[in-house]
């Protein structure tokens, strides 16, 4: 009896987690697979099984390509940005004696922002006819005329790219700062007594004991950037002329656009598998990096 | 020499945050400047800083005939539900992973994270469905159970890593005295992670705060819209009013800039020691 009513209280406790995770992602991804074999259309009832064939659609589709490639320069770029920007922040504090606090508190307040009022504060700094920094480029000098930095093709992606750096580098910098502080001081002191340098004891001391909160990190970015349709959508909506159009835009377009839901639910699972295959990579070698430091 | 280097290291240090906290900062400083002009200043004089003449018009006009309060509303309602039900699910489904499935636990986080890169536009197309065949589309409802699918895997995983700092002895002696598995929990475990549970809804409320894509796709009525894509409707309309946008946006952006700065120290230590440990 006393037994029962253990394994019964344990279970209590894991249940209603359990049930969201079943009703609201286990159960949508297999009727995504699922309506990824049919041609599900938005507004239409009826459907019918096709196998295989968007799929096969959606693979021999050029621009899904450029979607794709679109989405690895937006995701390595973004993320090389963000983790640059954040990790020379973390350490540059880390490093100061005074206003630690003040710049932390400044260099945080881009993680706050919404999309939206990331989208629009963005849109309205760099309008091209009243916006603050194409205007200030004239006046200086710098620029003829004035600068079109989200509808020139040339410089859009750029730009998108640098303002999510903006937004991505402040979680980097909080999290490398909070495990830079929980690095033991005295080994610091201890290497300083044995003669190493800056460098040296940033390579043998700082780095072994970040990496895997790094490599944490940059899994869960990589994920997210990838993912990311805010940002984007919300700027260029994937113009001028699809020239941003990651795979979760060329996605949405395809599913609430032209309605094919069928075929968009094909693209979003070609998407979860490469992110599964990225994951298991990352995943892997965080565990040889754990198993190293025991 | 030593020293010296040291200064001067420290200096370039200051130069470069100083740099960085201009870059960071600029945006918010726009959108608040931007949002006490009159149009006809926000276009004649693009780079002054300054307001020739303070104004609230935008604001008044956001709030009176574009009814932003009741957006903002919707917004805060479904971010303070979403984070109560999420918190209370994934404190127990924490504590319970920690607990009594300790052999399976650290399977059970990574199953969490994989379910963390689902994504969100894969969900959506079937949450519509879902919702449509409840009757839940266009309702406040309906957006806080689809919030909760990625409020509680990673309030889960966050919190694993709290639980696992409290020592089981404290459990062992409430359990002595004669407290069942619930009442420790609640008296004696959830006390010793409030720290932990508070960063945790934090983020929660931030997350859900922010959302867009669902509910781009599943509010369709003006009235229901949380402010993310009302503020969206705006950009969408005929003729662009940034003054009246930067107004809109300031009532978005300040409260959860000044609950992140309140916040900041609590973020820092959670979510590294959620996903560390």
């Amino acid at each position: 009896m006393k037994t029962k009513t253990k394994n019964y209280a344990r279970w209590v406790f894991v249940l209603p987690a359990l049930i969201v995770v079943t009703v609201l992602l286990i159960y949508p991804i297999f009727s995504s697979v699922f309506y990824s074999m049919t041609t599900k259309h938005l507004i239409k009832p009826s459907y019918e099984f096709v196998g295989l064939a968007n799929y096969i659609d959606v693979l021999s589709d050029a621009n899904f390509y450029r979607a794709f490639f679109h989405s690895i320069v937006w995701t390595v770029a973004s993320l090389i940005g963000q983790i640059f920007v954040g990790f020379t922040a973390a350490l540059a504090i880390n490093r100061v004696k005074h206003a630690k606090g003040i710049y932390k508190t400044l260099l945080i307040i881009p993680w706050a922002f919404p999309s939206i009022v990331i989208a629009l504060s963005w849109k309205w700094i760099l309008n091209g006819v009243s916006g603050f920094i194409p205007n200030l480029l004239v006046q200086l000098g710098i620029c003829d005329q004035l600068p079109q930095f989200l509808s020139e093709g040339n410089i859009v992606f750029l730009t998108l790219i640098m303002i999510n750096i903006w937004f991505g580098a402040p979680m980097i910098m909080v999290n490398v700062l909070s495990a830079l502080q929980t690095i033991p001081q005295d080994q610091y002191e201890a290497a300083q007594i044995d003669g190493a340098s800056h460098l040296q004891q940033f390579i043998h001391i700082t780095v072994p004991h970040i990496k895997v909160v790094v490599g944490l990190l940059v899994v869960l970015r990589t994920i997210w950037v990838f993912n990311n349709f805010d940002i984007i959508y919300l700027i260029t909506g994937g113009g001028p002329a699809d020239l941003t159009t990651t795979v979760p835009i060329y996605a949405y377009q395809m599913g609430w656009g032209t309605k094919l839901l069928g075929k968009s639910s094909a693209v979003t699972v070609l998407l979860l598998l490469f992110l599964l295959l990225i994951c298991i990579f990352y995943f892997w070698i965080i565990a040889k990096w754990e198993k190293e430091d025991k | 020499m030593g020293k010296r280097k040291g200064i001067i290291g420290n200096g370039l240090c200051h130069i470069y945050l100083i740099i960085l906290s201009v870059i960071a900062f600029f945006p918010l400083l726009w959108v608040l400047l931007s949002s006490v002009k009159s149009s006809g200043e926000l276009t004649s004089n693009p780079t002054k800083f300054l307001p020739e003449k303070f104004t609230l018009e935008n604001f008044i006009h956001v709030i009176n005939d574009l009814k932003f309060v009741d957006n903002i509303g919707n917004s805060l309602l479904i971010a303070f539900s979403v984070t109560i039900i999420a918190i209370i699910i994934s404190s127990m489904a924490a504590y319970g992973i920690v607990r009594f499935f300790p052999r399976i636990g650290n399977v059970m986080s990574k199953a969490l994270v994989t379910m963390y890169l689902f994504p969100p536009i894969l969900l959506a197309i079937p949450y519509s469905f879902i919702m449509a065949r409840l009757g839940l589309t266009n309702t406040r409802i309906g957006l806080v159970i689809v919030y909760l699918s990625f409020s509680v895997p990673y309030a889960v995983w966050m919190l694993v890593g709290f639980f696992k700092t409290v020592p089981i002895g404290i459990e062992e002696a409430a359990k002595v005295d004669g407290a069942n598995k619930v009442q420790v929990f609640i008296k004696v475990v959830l006390p010793l992670v409030v720290s932990g549970i508070v960063a945790t809804a934090i983020y929660t409320f931030i997350n859900a705060w922010n959302e867009f894509l669902y509910a781009l796709i599943l509010i369709n009525s003006t009235d229901l819209m949380t402010v993310s894509v009302k503020l969206r409707s705006l950009q969408g309309a005929e003729i662009l009013n940034w003054g009246d946008m930067m107004a809109a946006s300031t009532l978005v952006v300040v409260p959860s800039v000044i609950f992140f700065t309140i916040i900041q120290n609590k973020i820092s230590g959670g979510l590294s020691e959620g996903a560390v440990k």
